[in-house]
């Protein structure tokens, strides 16, 4: 399945649903509503045609306006490889946990939510990942953040 | 100890007694000096350099610099390598288990003051001087084997000036 392939028929499958981002790159690339994620991964799953059955990676990204969360999959079985994001304003930092899909999805998810303070409903383990057990300064990894012994790289 | 520290107190008194006390100061230093015992101890590349520096080309057995894997039989601590605030508690614990006397090297721009990791970082502990008291600071990035060596000959310059007294 090629490039063009796989476009038409993630988007003939999900319509209205997904939309086409265009970055350049040679992954496709789509966004989705919040609220249509863990469906729209369950159907990849167990699509015949797709069967991705493998998470890359869930990366978190703060623009400065918004929240994101990107999530790059690939089956290994039908070399398909494609990223998909959901954006969020910062009051409503929540995504629905993709664990059930892809069990690997626990780890980075527990890295979102301590680094970018993002909501994971539904996950069986929210706690403390890479930062310290008794860490009380915030997400770090959010553009606005601060703490008294943070110091920033000076303007040049 | 107790009796070491105690006994150039009782030998000063005696004729002659002053002498006893700066030969054994000698020995004692020269000795202690001559068979620093490190702690295998590396966070980051620093690491590699210590290991470079403990192998054939550089040679730390010729200062008497034997690792050991356990702090209960070290006299030094070399940090080689980025301490992070998470890495900070168990870098305390180690050097809480050494036994006195004890040294700590810092080796590396990381555990001088963050080194590159001083701007926006979130994680890093901005020098280790915060966590246990250091002897000997070595700055670079990493410092080349020969930077090591000359850190660790300052110690031991230091370690000979000491007296029996001095030790706690």
């Amino acid at each position: 399945m090629n490039r063009d392939n796989l476009i038409n028929y993630l988007l003939e499958k999900h319509p209205g649903k997904i939309e086409l981002l265009d970055t350049g790159k040679v992954e496709p690339f789509f966004a989705l509503d919040k609220e249509y994620l863990l469906e729209f991964c369950r159907s990849i799953k167990t699509d015949e045609t797709l069967t991705i059955d493998f998470l890359c990676n869930i990366a978190a990204v703060d623009t400065g306006e918004k929240l994101e969360v990107v999530y790059s999959v690939a089956s290994a079985k039908n070399r398909i490889r494609f990223d998909f994001k959901v954006v969020m304003p910062y009051e409503e930092a929540e995504v629905e946990s993709v664990q059930t899909v892809w069990a690997g999805a626990n780890w980075h998810e527990r890295e979102i939510w301590e680094l970018f303070g993002i909501n994971v409903r539904n996950h069986d383990n929210l706690t403390r990942f890479l930062l310290p057990d008794d860490w009380n300064q915030g997400n770090p990894m959010r553009k606005n953040w601060d703490a008294p012994d943070f110091i920033r790289m000076p303007e040049l | 100890m107790g009796l070491i520290r105690k006994l150039p107190v009782y030998l000063e008194k005696f004729p002659g007694g002053g002498l006893v006390t700066t030969s054994l100061d000698y020995v004692f230093s020269q000795s202690q000096a001559s068979s620093l015992w490190y702690l295998l101890f590396g966070t980051a590349c620093c690491a590699i350099e210590l290991m470079a520096t403990g192998a054939s080309r550089y040679d730390f057995d010729r200062l008497g610099m034997i690792f050991r894997a356990s702090p209960r039989q070290s006299d030094l601590i070399i940090a080689a390598g980025t301490i992070t605030k998470k890495m900070a508690p168990r870098l305390r614990l180690l050097y809480d288990q050494m036994a006195e006397p004890r040294y700590v090297i810092a080796m590396g721009g990381c555990t001088v003051k963050g080194g590159p990791f001083y701007y926006d970082s979130y994680a890093v502990e901005k020098g280790i001087n915060h966590i246990v008291p250091v002897d000997v600071y070595i700055p670079g990035c990493p410092p080349r084997p020969e930077s090591l060596l000359e850190g660790c000959l300052t110690l031991q310059k230091k370690i000979k000036r000491l007296k029996i007294g001095d030790w706690s």
